[in-house]
């Protein structure tokens, strides 16, 4: 009995608590993913890389003596314009074409690529650690847990509902609702459509810009970081379903469950493999992921 | 009725037009390869006919990409699989088993197409983004999966591939002779390009067309839809792995990178770039593309700067690629001298 | 240095006719002796290649300043290797058949050394890595054309058990390591070494390559209370373990030990105090006290800015090894110079270096080092015929 609880306490209640602390950083990266294709019909492939500017914008603030609390603030506020200006001149130009699914995610594929190489001339190819804001650990229960992670944990889940809030329950998310519903429709009863979209796109790159800022101190920063987690967070957006919070906060906080529990039994390795077996179990039984399109709540 | 019998009849005549041209693209594309054989063998090269046998190998894998993409509208984000997993094959048979060039393409053929049927099980119910997600996702996979078994080499790969003489018939070809190497490439790739010609010219080649103008349409003209879906898959996977068992032919060597993303993703640049829906665009994509990273690759470090941009160039203001450029040019020329004529 | 003339510059943008008239040089007394550097400029680790190409090119400048080879000037030609066998092939194949070099280095992941051995072997030319430390590149895969002038990971494995046996004797191990062969086969290497010496293995672990987060196998590592952890994860992977280890308090009473390849001068910066106290077995450290490596290092810190590491010294060190060779061969021929460099002893800023004739394999004295207020100190020595263990190479 005591070798059970024990076990209990070491072995499998820390692996919880990583997989959730992991899980919460992947359905940051998820919820941009999610937003920009349930509202815009847009893949983007540079998502990984938009969050990977959000991780660099933060070292050159914190090099220049910014404090990181204002870093979580004002590295969104950059990454806004910029995300805008990105719509106008590259998505909005293919948006009209017939495969435009295709066609944007062949686009923010070469961003991807472009915006990669670019890291590496003006940031360099090496690693920057950014220090940890909150240091120290909390002892919980016997188990030792960093401070910051508890931090991001908090802060994450803030995020996810904040954006749920402004997708469902404000007149500016209505708006946006309406014009990936029906364009012609909400166009005629007066929403400035091709500007909501623009709009839009920011939010979903300063998203990704705020993931970078929150996880830097964890995962450190070098130009191939977007690399990281794309796999995993475009795993969690289709099993829980493209377009849809919900499914992203459930597929993330299940799948990375599954990942963590699965390391104690075998090779850490072959976990990705087994999530993406799962993947493709939930896709023959769903082929639309577990929930539907964000119009569709 | 007549009318509309002649609006036909002119949609089918322009149509057997654009063949033409295509064909007639295909014919330059043997007229440069020997063109450049002659120059290359009177100069005593041994590089650029390697380069360009690479670029041909290539090039079939560009090939298969837009087997997929530019016929059925299905975009695989995954094809290194096929590529590498021919290559894989072919390098295991040639080294392990015997150095045969035909028991090499045997195998290579059999296995594709059982692990295309399987990966088409997998992915062939998701549509559009789906689609290109889980390619993307399922070569991910099988790249880790061989980057990790030592059998396989593991991430340093297999080398030490003997180099083969090939059995043609009448006559033998040294793979390791540079321009007889190239020259049984650009044979063996015009011969794959003519086989997919005229498969997606067939009857079952236009089911495919019809489901990328409207999947949901198709079943009620009578046609099952999975089935050519299944059937695009697997000759894509085909193309693709027969291509692959060249490399080790070329290189001597095989590495879990040939799986990689990177492969993958490069193979999409190319069929764009070259003109996806062509089928010799890919081919002229990937010379392009090839002798421009080798050329890039000695003065920048930065070459995936320029091909990036150029692609995302192609995708805005040259969707129809440079092949599809040059034959919609002159598909306008000819138009403007038919209208001139009464 | 210019990389390339402008009538190269010109024929790779002209017509192939063009590139193939003016790429043909003539050969003869006094023309440069070409050394192709096929290394990766661009990607992960286009860090390492800087090193390699600074190393390069103050050995260059001083062997040509004080009269060259046979007195022909050295002149290197780079191409990018990209890290990936199948680019650094082609650019290998480019350096042999194009630029026509007569030496090739420069390589630094060991798919990339051994897939440019075989086209070295195929061009009857002559190479050497001065970076990838897998023993298979001198041992089951050696290749007569391809020379090692670095130490190789059983080297390094030996130097740090032979210190860990005196320092922590009886010492429990857990083990580390990134799952892929090279990780593997280092962390076997140590257990097998460590465990001879009276160490025990409390425990194992592979994480994947590129691994995120390490968290999940801290109550693993944790629940064996190990005194000694060894790991041989590199680059970035190395950041996030320490920066995960000290997050989560466990570099307390624990003693991290690991591959050269772990802390290097490309993430030591970023690791800071995480990495205090970690040993390693190297074969080269800016810190060794002798008047050849206080005047290479003064020349390359003058040059570079930073001061070298050890692929800068033995990048460095290996145009010292062909000059000797070929001037004890009298000729570039590849047969000559192979015979030359059977055994050859030569000089290098870390000492000696003899060129084991049987493998291909450089022996040289092996020291540990321990990351001290951001450098690496010298801990110990251990003599080079200690180190170097058997000659597994059956092929010549």
């Amino acid at each position: 009995m005591h070798g059970l609880l024990e076990t209990l306490q070491f072995v499998y209640a820390p692996q919880v608590v990583n997989g959730l602390s992991i899980g919460v950083a992947v359905i940051l990266m998820a919820l941009g993913l999610t937003i920009l294709f349930g509202l815009l019909d847009v893949i983007n492939m540079a998502h990984g890389e938009f969050y990977a500017l959000g991780a660099y914008l933060a070292v050159s603030l914190l090099a220049a003596g910014v404090d990181f609390w204002l870093c979580l603030l004002v590295v969104p506020l950059l990454m806004l314009p910029l995300g805008y200006v990105t719509e106008r001149l590259l998505i909005q130009r293919v948006f009209n074409r017939k495969d435009r699914h295709v066609l944007t995610l062949l686009l923010t594929f070469g961003l991807g690529i472009v915006l990669e190489d670019a890291y590496r001339i003006v940031f360099g190819p090496n690693t920057v650690r950014v220090d940890s804001p909150i240091s120290g650990a909390a002892n919980v229960l016997g188990m030792y847990f960093p401070n910051y992670r508890l931090f991001v944990m908090g802060v994450g889940a803030l995020i996810i509902a904040l954006v749920w809030v402004v997708v469902f329950r404000t007149r500016l998310g209505a708006m946006v609702r309406a014009a990936a519903h029906d364009r012609q429709m909400a166009s005629s009863l007066g929403v400035p459509v091709s500007r909501v979209y623009s709009g839009t796109f920011a939010f979903g790159v300063a998203l990704a810009g705020l993931a970078g800022v929150l996880l830097a101190p964890i995962y450190s920063v070098f130009p191939t970081m977007g690399k990281d987690f794309i796999l995993l967070a475009f795993t969690v957006v289709i099993v829980g379903g493209m377009g849809s919070i919900k499914g992203a906060v459930i597929a993330g906080l299940v799948l990375m469950q599954i990942q963590a529990l699965a390391s104690l039994y075998i090779s850490p390795v072959w976990t990705e493999p087994l999530l993406f077996g799962v993947m493709v179990l939930v896709l023959m039984w769903r082929p639309q992921g577990l929930f539907g399109k964000l119009g569709n709540g | 009725m007549a009318e509309a019998g002649a609006v036909a009849a002119a949609v089918a005549h322009n149509e057997k037009e654009g063949e033409r041209t295509l064909n007639r693209l295909a014919l330059a594309f043997v007229a440069l390869g020997l063109i450049f054989a002659a120059v290359a063998a009177s100069s005593g090269d041994v590089f650029f006919f390697r380069l360009a046998s690479e670029a041909l190998i290539f090039g079939g894998l560009a090939l298969s990409v837009d087997l997929l993409l530019g016929f059925a509208g299905m975009l695989s984000l995954g094809q290194a699989l096929f590529f590498g997993l021919g290559a894989y094959v072919s390098a295991l048979v040639l080294k392990n088993l015997l150095p045969s060039f035909w028991l090499a393409m045997g195998i290579t053929l059999a296995v594709a197409t059982v692990a295309g049927m399987v990966a088409a099980v997998i992915s062939i119910r998701a549509r559009g983004v789906y689609f290109a997600l889980i390619t993307f996702g399922l070569a991910q996979v099988v790249a880790k999966v061989v980057y990790n078994v030592p059998r396989l080499g593991a991430s340093d790969g297999i080398i030490g591939i003997p180099s083969i003489r090939i059995h043609l018939g009448l006559f033998d070809i040294d793979a390791a002779s540079p321009a007889g190497f190239f020259l049984f490439c650009l044979g063996f790739m015009m011969l794959l390009y003519a086989a997919c010609v005229y498969l997606m010219r067939s009857p079952a080649g236009r089911v495919l067309a019809a489901i990328r103008s409207n999947e949901d349409r198709v079943p009620f003209l009578g046609y099952p839809v999975g089935l050519a879906k299944v059937l695009a898959f697997v000759l894509a996977a085909d193309v693709a792995a027969l291509s692959g068992a060249l490399y080790p032919m070329l290189r001597g060597f095989v590495s879990p990178e040939l799986l990689y993303f990177e492969v993958s993703g490069n193979a999409v640049i190319t069929a764009i770039i070259g003109g996806a829906g062509t089928l010799i665009g890919p081919l002229y994509g990937s010379v392009l593309i090839v002798g421009l990273r080798s050329v890039i690759g000695s003065y920048t470090s930065h070459h995936l700067i320029v091909i990036g941009s150029l692609f995302m160039l192609a995708v805005v203001f040259f969707p129809q690629g440079l092949i599809g450029f040059i034959a919609r040019r002159r598909e306008q020329r000819r138009l403007r001298r038919v209208a001139v004529v009464p | 240095m210019k990389r390339k003339s402008v009538a190269t510059a010109a024929a790779g943008i002209a017509t192939l006719a063009v590139a193939l008239a003016t790429s043909t040089p003539a050969m003869g007394q006094g023309n440069p002796i070409r050394i192709g550097v096929d290394t990766p400029i661009s990607g992960t680790y286009a860090p390492i290649g800087q090193q390699v190409k600074w190393g390069l090119e103050l050995a260059t400048k001083e062997i040509n300043a004080a009269g060259g080879v046979m007195g022909r000037p050295l002149q290197l030609i780079y191409e990018d290797g990209e890290a990936n066998p199948a680019v650094a092939t082609q650019k290998a194949e480019k350096l042999f058949q194009v630029d026509k070099v007569d030496f090739l280095t420069g390589t630094v992941n060991s798919g990339a050394t051994l897939a440019v051995g075989q086209v070295a072997e195929r061009n009857h030319r002559l190479m050497a890595t001065t970076v990838s430390f897998a023993d298979s590149i001198t041992g089951d895969k050696c290749s007569p054309n391809v020379y090692r002038v670095n130490a190789k990971a059983g080297q390094q494995s030996a130097a740090l058990a032979a210190w860990l046996a005196k320092a922590k004797p009886k010492a429990r191990v857990f083990f580390l390591g990134p799952d892929y062969e090279m990780g593997r086969s280092t962390v076997a290497a140590f257990k097998a070494a460590a465990e001879q010496k009276g160490a025990t293995t409390v425990g194992e672990v592979f994480a994947p390559l590129g691994n995120k987060d390490y968290s999940p196998f801290f109550g693993q590592i944790r629940a064996a209370r190990p005194d000694v952890l060894y790991t041989s994860v590199a680059g970035n992977d190395t950041v996030r373990l320490f920066t995960q280890l000290d997050e989560f308090g466990l570099l307390k009473n624990l003693q991290v030990v690991g591959a050269s390849g772990t802390v290097t001068s490309q993430n030591m910066g970023a690791i800071e105090k995480a990495a205090e106290g970690f040993v390693t077995g190297v074969g080269y450290s800016p810190e060794i006290d002798t008047p050849a490596n206080h005047k290479f290092v003064a020349a390359f810190r003058a040059a570079y800015k930073t001061p070298p590491d050890l692929y800068g010294a033995d990048s460095y060190g290996v145009l010292y090894f062909y000059k000797a060779a070929v001037e004890k061969a009298g000729s570039t021929d590849t047969d000559k110079v192979r015979a030359a460099m059977a055994d050859l002893v030569w000089a290098t800023p870390q000492g000696s270096k003899t060129m084991r004739a049987g493998d291909h394999q450089a022996m040289q004295v092996m020291y540990t080092v321990k990351f001290t207020h951001g450098e690496f100190k010298i801990i110990s020595e251990v003599p080079a015929a200690e180190a170097i263990g058997p000659d597994d190479c059956k092929r010549f």
